[in-house]
């Protein structure tokens, strides 16, 4: 289906375009009638076809390009995934400006600094939350000169001459298209692959933010190597996603975005972030990339309702939940299940995993990803158990998002599977991974030093990540480079390794591994609320708050549990002999959590350096 | 969507009556299985069973009114005599002392509820201005006037201890009510009312599920719930209440003349307060606010003697003769009281929410919640 893509103009050479914003128009122009865009509005899902959305798209363009936007300008949104959103993000991209997202839990402070160095001159704002935080921070931004509003309420009776609404942004946008109805699609035609199309800033774990510049031809590559990877040549004709990962991380952008735009997939928007699992059940997508902490969370919210199930369904649960991990095992080690091993599947479909596979809304997925940080083994095999492959793939914004991925056939549990088609991999003497793909980004925009310092000149890339590999060609991440701990007894040691062995835990949300220049491991630990609560109830054990429940006794006894399991599995330096509770829950607000809920390593150390202390002492 | 039974892109799909295929085929083969049911059947039970198929569509026109407007009403009894009377004086023969029109079906049967519905919209301007407790006592007294009404209108009803002969089922000539045959099959009386009575259900149950799923039935849904609030939200409450009120009488006058001409013989006396309490029950044991559930209730209710009698011989304790404690009439009074009391306690929702119990038992699968 794709030999019409393939007929190359000249200068592209992913899928026969070369930037997105064609790539967009293509099918538009091909399939116009095909649905693209649904978004949940009083309780139905409407649809926008692929024709609608590139007419949006032109709009939202010339809109931009009557508030005076040009080429080099930059557009930033600040909101959750919905229309306007990729709207935006591509009409920005089509008058060969560029997009960058913000998260919509950035605080003021941070979209300050944001708005400030990536010089944004328009603001994409979706609702008077976002909008507040703008105006509160707007006097120091010289740049900005619009603020776009896409729901009105509680903003309307705002007056502040920045402000506009969405529906009025278009307006304009329509007619500015009427009168030159040609300058779009010229634009788009004189797109340079090479040139900045979107600013990822990374989510800073350590120091500000750093703004990733892709170019046109990284998304475009990415794009089609993503399809490539899940869907080979044969592109299903129904595809349908779920964009519920933040778009302004590269993940969810390039999934949901250039990704879908190659499977000429429907993406469905989901409602909120506390929809998504009712949203899963409705949409019950075709390929489901998710991060560890929803695949971790996924897996607790099992375990919990079934320990809430009655006899009969949960001796058959248990049944077949070890049929199911004798099956993992045997695709792990053979590739198939077997003859037999195929029958027991098929028996415990019927009666077990089909039914579960549709609550968890994966019973139409073909494949699921895992990514963006490392996940539990243990949790990738109760999956496969139920018959969802779930691949662990790496990447990072830097290689635009893809690098190594483990595939159907060729997988290997607790790595990060093998180099995808035309990226290299090299390991450096310290381990950490080098990489060239034609996804290596254009730099930190602004930051010229930075920029030398992470990309070689002869196009090699500084990853900060310390890998290994194993016998059979597939790549082990030790961990960030600089997170690895080294003892007072001069050992090193992954805390990332130790720390996803706590988190298989359904108690354990959060952990963090404390040891540098230390004569053991001790560890600070937060709980899940949900489970631990739910386990209260049922010891009939009473609390009042997050710190409360935390500080039972009967629940640090729980914690014991889960780390003497996890201490089981590692060298006796490796084990964590004490630990704490952290009080209170982790937010990224209070600066506790990046955007996409990674621990503040620093943070924590000076925060509960008491906490620490004490367990040293 | 295809494949994907809960994405609803349409508000048609998300209200279907069979949101999936699966649901349309076996609702399909459940009607097949009830519809070839006669041929087997001794007559006895075809009348009765068709019987409940008619109080069937009685009991749905309660639960329009109770059931989703939240209108309790116990002057079911006088709209089902209306109903009555009414279709015997558009179907029935004339004498020199009775009116009658002499009618086909197809006028008499929707003539009789469309006057029980008129005199419901009639009637219900003052009953909108009354609800709970009030509504139902004012309801009663609909009972006691048309008890007298019906005994003093001699020249319709017949009057007390005389009565008439009800309407004639006969549709273009075609009699229902004696011995024929289609295409060389004989079919009996007994079998003929069974299905007239399975085809008027059948109308009568999509009407109402068309009724409840659209923008009158959420009304009416609003309106139960809470009555400020849903006059906040725009909804005229006189205009929803009279016509629930409408909507039910036309059920309940429907199911009054065709109930007149199944059992064949009523007196004035028939539509008392017992027969409301008893519609009363078929919703409460069926249960509120559901289709299906008002036929549960109905057919459960109709049968429910015919099985005590079936246990008679059986149960040791029951009257045979002159020995033993209960009678059987006796025993279904005491079972009957005791039903009603069990399901308000036990299970509010009634014999469907049983169902309801059932079928989330294995939705939740294999989880419990």
């Amino acid at each position: 289906m794709t030999s019409t893509l393939e007929q190359s103009r000249p200068g592209a050479q992913w899928l026969g375009v070369k930037s997105i914003p064609e790539l967009l128009r293509s099918i538009a122009l091909e399939e116009p009638d095909k649905v693209a865009l649904r978004e949940k509005e009083f309780g139905i899902w409407q649809e926008t076809t692929y024709a609608g959305y590139w007419d949006l798209v032109k709009s939202a363009a010339m809109g931009m390009w009557a508030l005076g936007i040009r080429p080099g300008d930059k557009v930033a949104i600040q909101s959750e995934n919905r229309i306007a959103w990729v709207v935006s993000d591509i009409a920005a991209q089509s008058i060969q400006a560029a997009s960058v997202g913000l998260y919509p839990t950035n605080p003021s402070a941070e979209v300050e600094y944001l708005l400030g160095h990536s010089e944004a001159k328009i603001l994409i704002a979706e609702d008077q939350e976002q909008v507040d935080k703008a105006l509160e921070v707007k006097d120091r931004l010289p740049h900005l000169n619009k603020i776009i509003y896409v729901e009105p309420r509680g903003v309307r009776s705002y007056d502040d001459p920045m402000l506009m609404s969405w529906e009025v942004f278009l307006g304009m946008g329509r007619a500015a298209l009427a009168e030159s109805p040609g300058r779009v699609d010229e634009l788009v035609d004189g797109i340079d692959p090479d040139d900045v199309g979107t600013l990822v800033y990374t989510s800073g774990t350590t120091g500000p933010p750093k703004g990733a510049m892709l170019s046109h031809n990284n998304m475009v590559w990415v794009s089609e190597s993503g399809r490539r990877l899940i869907a080979g040549d044969e592109v299903p004709p129904s595809v349908q996603y779920l964009s519920y990962l933040p778009l302004c991380h590269v993940f969810g952008r390039l999934y949901d975005l250039a990704g879908a735009l190659a499977m000429r997939a429907t993406v469905n928007f989901a409602e909120s972030i506390e929809t998504v699992v009712s949203d899963l059940g409705e949409i019950q997508p075709t390929y489901f990339p998710a991060p560890p902490r929803i695949w971790e969370k996924m897996h607790a919210s099992v375990q919990i309702r079934m320990a809430d199930a009655s006899a009969v369904k949960k001796v058959l649960y248990k049944i077949f939940l070890s049929a199911g991990m004798r099956n993992a095992d045997r695709m792990l080690e053979r590739g198939s299940r077997g003859p037999w091993g195929g029958l027991v599947h098929a028996v415990g479909n019927a009666l077990v995993y089909r039914s579960l596979k549709k609550k968890l809304g994966m019973q139409r997925c073909e494949q699921a990803i895992s990514g963006s940080a490392p996940i539990a083994p243990e949790v990738l095999k109760f999956f496969m158990a139920l018959g969802i492959p779930i691949f662990e793939g790496w990447g990072m914004t830097e290689t635009t998002a893809v690098g190594t991925v483990n595939s159907l056939g060729d997988m290997k549990l607790g790595t990060i599977g093998k180099p995808i088609d035309d990226v290299e991999i090299e390991l450096a003497d310290d381990g950490e991974i080098l990489v060239r793909s034609p996804g290596i980004f254009k730099g930190y925009f602004k930051n010229p030093e930075a920029t030398a310092e992470t990309i070689e000149p002869d196009g090699w890339m500084h990853t900060g990540d310390v890998a290994e590999w194993t016998e059979d060609g597939f790549l082990r991440i030790v961990d960030r480079k600089k997170d690895i701990i080294i003892t007072a007894g001069g050992k090193n040691i992954s805390p990332s390794e130790i720390e996803n062995k706590l988190k298989v835990s359904p108690f354990v949300k959060e952990a963090m591994v404390i040891g540098d220049r230390r004569k053991f491991l001790t560890a600070l630990i937060g709980i899940e609320l949900d489970t631990v609560a739910n386990w209260a109830q049922r010891k009939n054990i009473t609390f009042t708050t997050y710190r409360d429940l935390s500080e039972k006794p009967e629940v640090i006894g729980l914690i014991q549990k889960a780390v003497d399991e996890a201490n089981a599995y590692f060298a006796r330096v490796e084990t964590v002999k004490k630990f704490a509770l952290i009080p209170k829950e982790l937010d990224h607000e209070e600066g506790e959590l990046t955007a996409t809920q990674k621990i503040k390593r620093r943070v924590l150390v000076d925060q509960f350096s008491d906490i620490i202390e004490e367990m040293y002492a | 969507m295809r494949g994907r039974p809960s994405l609803f892109t349409r508000y048609e799909a998300d209200g279907a009556i069979f949101p999936n295929n699966a649901q349309r085929v076996w609702f399909v083969v459940g009607l097949i299985a009830v519809a070839v049911l006669p041929i087997w059947l001794p007559r006895d039970w075809m009348i009765l069973i068709a019987t409940a198929f008619i109080a069937s569509v009685g009991v749905i026109g309660l639960n329009l009114i109770t059931g989703y407007a939240g209108q309790v009403s116990l002057g079911h009894a006088f709209f089902l005599g209306i109903g009555a009377y009414a279709g015997a004086a558009f179907g029935g023969a004339a004498t020199d002392k009775l009116t009658g029109l002499g009618l086909d079906i197809l006028i008499w049967l929707p003539a009789a509820g469309l006057t029980a519905g008129l005199v419901g919209a009639i009637i219900a301007p003052i009953a909108v201005r009354l609800k709970g407790l009030y509504l139902a006592f004012l309801t009663l007294g609909l009972v006691f006037l048309g008890e007298h009404i019906f005994r003093e209108w001699d020249s319709v009803t017949g009057g007390p201890g005389i009565g008439r002969e009800p309407a004639q089922l006969s549709l273009f000539g075609w009699r229902f009510d004696i011995d024929g045959s289609i295409g060389g099959f004989d079919v009996t009386r007994e079998q003929q009312i069974y299905w007239l009575g399975l085809v008027v259900l059948i109308i009568m149950g999509f009407l109402a599920k068309n009724i409840v799923r659209s923008r009158i039935g959420r009304a009416f849904a609003a309106i139960r719930d809470r009555d400020i609030a849903a006059e906040v939200m725009g909804i005229g409450l006189t205009r929803y209440k009279v016509l629930a009120f409408a909507v039910s009488s036309f059920y309940a006058g429907v199911a009054g003349a065709l109930l007149f001409t199944v059992t064949g013989f009523v007196t004035t006396a028939s539509f008392n307060l017992l027969l409301s309490i008893n519609y009363v029950a078929m919703v409460v044991i069926g249960g509120a606010a559901s289709i299906a559930g008002s036929i549960m209730g109905a057919a459960f209710l109709t049968l429910l003697p015919r099985m005590i009698d079936a246990a008679g011989d059986v149960l040791p304790f029951l009257e045979v003769g002159s020995q033993g404690i209960l009678s059987t009439s006796q025993l279904e009074r005491v079972i009957f009281g005791v039903l009603i009391i069990a399901f308000l306690i036990f299970e509010p929702m009634g014999l469907y929410g049983i169902w309801i119990r059932i079928r989330n038992y294995w939705k939740a699968w294999p989880f419990s919640y």
